[in-house]
């Protein structure tokens, strides 16, 4: 079954085109990857897909409805959400309350306590430092809380921007194998990645976008070739 | 000197509610609303029209008639601007509150409209051999509840950390499920209600309303929100409080000198910026409007 699907989208900003006709699916429980040179119009996508940014062409289907134009708070009540680049938790806010903005994102409000227990499982700083200022959290705490935050959404879809932007070495370790649980547990995953080489380990499919088109698709296999991905990366055929 | 203290309190929290009351509304979109003092004139003006019914009645009747003005102003005019540039929308609500100062004088003429408001409030409390009058009293009782009832709302309520998101990142806060239509709606229905008690409390102690009744309190409170901080709504009340605690001082000390209280009152608010140029509880963090 087919759970988000772009087709021939068309994004950018006032007369400024930024994605050209980029088209993909992905299936429930998939995890694809977007990497590509900076600029190139990977936040864009995301922000797109999420409703921050209006299209100015083209389709995008979550479990088969037209998200496409639709405001971003209604999307996450959709089933998809999104963590933004730089994480931009709200630093004024406690840990607690800033889970608690997840939770306006929720449709299913009953659950909500059963959410924040399921995220702190995942996430213990959530429990640990659930009374601190977010703003005063280390960057993969706080990385750890932006990515909380979209799951006690309740989505069908993650997005991530760059989740491993600023962070040391073995935090990203940590946050990867958390993604990977995230997967796991039936989550549909879209991640933005400057480094490939940490999606590659775990993406069905590794998308290539260079001047907001789509260049090339590798599949997980071919992703984990090196030659092939950067190959693919630069431009120069990845089959060459 | 604890009546000078008392109404340095009182005018202060008097200027903090004016300056949340902008503040809501510039939190949720980077919207320096000037039209807010006419959301101060028309509490007033229905203070002085509804005088004759008893002053709990009048002053409901004050705060419906204001809320709704705010939330047609919203509706009618900003949110069909909601995209415009933010200098725009400064020259809509410029426009907006130059409008409707010229409405108000179609209405009720350009002299000022009086009533006694509730004529107990000029009587005097004597206390340890202080006297205080009612109208002070009343007035800082009132303004405590006001911002304690509003530390809660912030603080405590589902409502108020969307509201303190928002301010800070409407556009992540929209990712998160937050609602920009009613969020907006309801900030500016909070507005039109601090409106109304701001109103209120103006009148008791100058009940000449003119279409331009609100006008000196807003420029004043917009300095507030400068000075507090303006992308902090706890920052926008103590700006506002601590202009009005200036001014109050100011008025006593100076005596005869009164007049030159505002320009004194400038040179405290150059040296704050001076000192903390994003304002008091400023994170310096630049924002992005709706």
């Amino acid at each position: 079954m087919q759970i988000l699907e772009i087709e021939d989208l068309n994004s950018g900003y006032g007369k400024v085109d930024v994605l050209l006709d980029i088209t993909f699916s992905m299936k429930a429980g998939q995890c694809f990857g977007i990497v590509g040179p900076n600029g190139v119009g990977k936040s864009t996508l995301l922000q797109t897909i999420a409703g921050a940014i209006k299209p100015k062409s083209g389709s995008i289907k979550l479990l088969g409805n037209e998200i496409s134009g639709r405001n971003p708070e209604d999307i996450v009540r959709s089933g998809l959400a999104l963590v933004p680049e730089g994480r931009q938790i709200f630093g004024g806010l406690t840990v607690m309350e800033n889970l608690q903005l997840g939770l306006t994102g929720r449709a299913d409000k009953k659950t909500s306590h059963q959410a924040i227990e399921h995220v702190a499982e995942l996430f213990p700083v959530i429990t640990t430092h659930s009374k601190q200022q977010a703003g005063l959290l280390s960057g993969g705490q706080q990385q750890q809380l932006a990515i909380a935050r979209a799951l006690i959404t309740d989505p069908k879809v993650l997005l991530l921007d760059e989740p491993s932007l600023g962070l040391a070495p073995n935090i990203i370790n940590n946050l990867f194998s958390n993604l990977k649980r995230i997967l796991e547990a039936g989550t549909t995953l879209l991640i933005v990645e400057q480094r490939a080489n940490l999606v590659t380990k775990f993406a069905d499919e590794i998308l290539i976008l260079r001047e907001g088109l789509i260049q090339d698709r590798l599949n997980k296999i071919d992703a984990q070739d090196e030659n092939k991905l950067k190959k693919a990366y630069f431009g120069l055929g990845a089959n060459e | 000197m604890i009546q000078t203290i008392l109404n340095a309190l009182s005018l202060g929290g008097t200027y903090a509610l004016a300056s949340l009351g902008l503040g809501l509304v510039f939190g949720v979109m980077r919207l320096v609303n000037f039209a807010y003092s006419e959301l101060i004139t028309i509490a007033a003006y229905t203070l002085v029209m509804t005088n004759q019914l008893p002053i709990m009645v009048s002053f409901l009747f004050s705060v419906v008639v204001t809320s709704l003005a705010a939330v047609l102003m919203e509706l009618l005019i900003y949110r069909r601007l909601r995209g415009a540039a933010p200098a725009i929308m400064l020259v809509a609500s410029f426009g907006l509150s130059k409008l409707l100062q010229q409405v108000y004088e179609l209405c009720f003429g350009a002299l000022p409209r009086s009533a006694s408001i509730a004529p107990w409030m000029s009587g005097e409390l004597k206390f340890a051999g202080v006297s205080i009058t009612n109208a002070s009293l009343i007035t800082a009782i009132l303004t405590i509840v006001l911002l304690l009832a509003m530390r809660y709302l912030l603080n405590k309520t589902s409502f108020g950390i969307q509201l303190k998101a928002a301010s800070a990142d409407f556009r992540t806060a929209r990712l998160l499920g937050v609602r920009a239509n009613h969020l907006i709606s309801l900030a500016f229905v909070m507005s039109g209600v601090l409106a109304a008690f701001v109103g209120a409390i103006l009148v008791v102690g100058n009940p000449q309303v003119e279409p331009m009744f609100g006008m000196n309190m807003t420029i004043l409170a917009l300095v507030g929100i400068v000075i507090g901080g303006i992308s902090s709504l706890p920052g926008s009340a103590l700006g506002g409080f601590i202009v009005g605690v200036i001014l109050s001082l100011l008025n006593t000390w100076l005596g005869n000198g009164r007049v030159y209280s505002y320009s004194w009152l400038f040179a405290a608010v150059f040296i704050i910026l001076l000192v903390r140029p994003g304002g008091l509880l400023s994170k310096g963090q630049e924002m992005e409007r709706v």
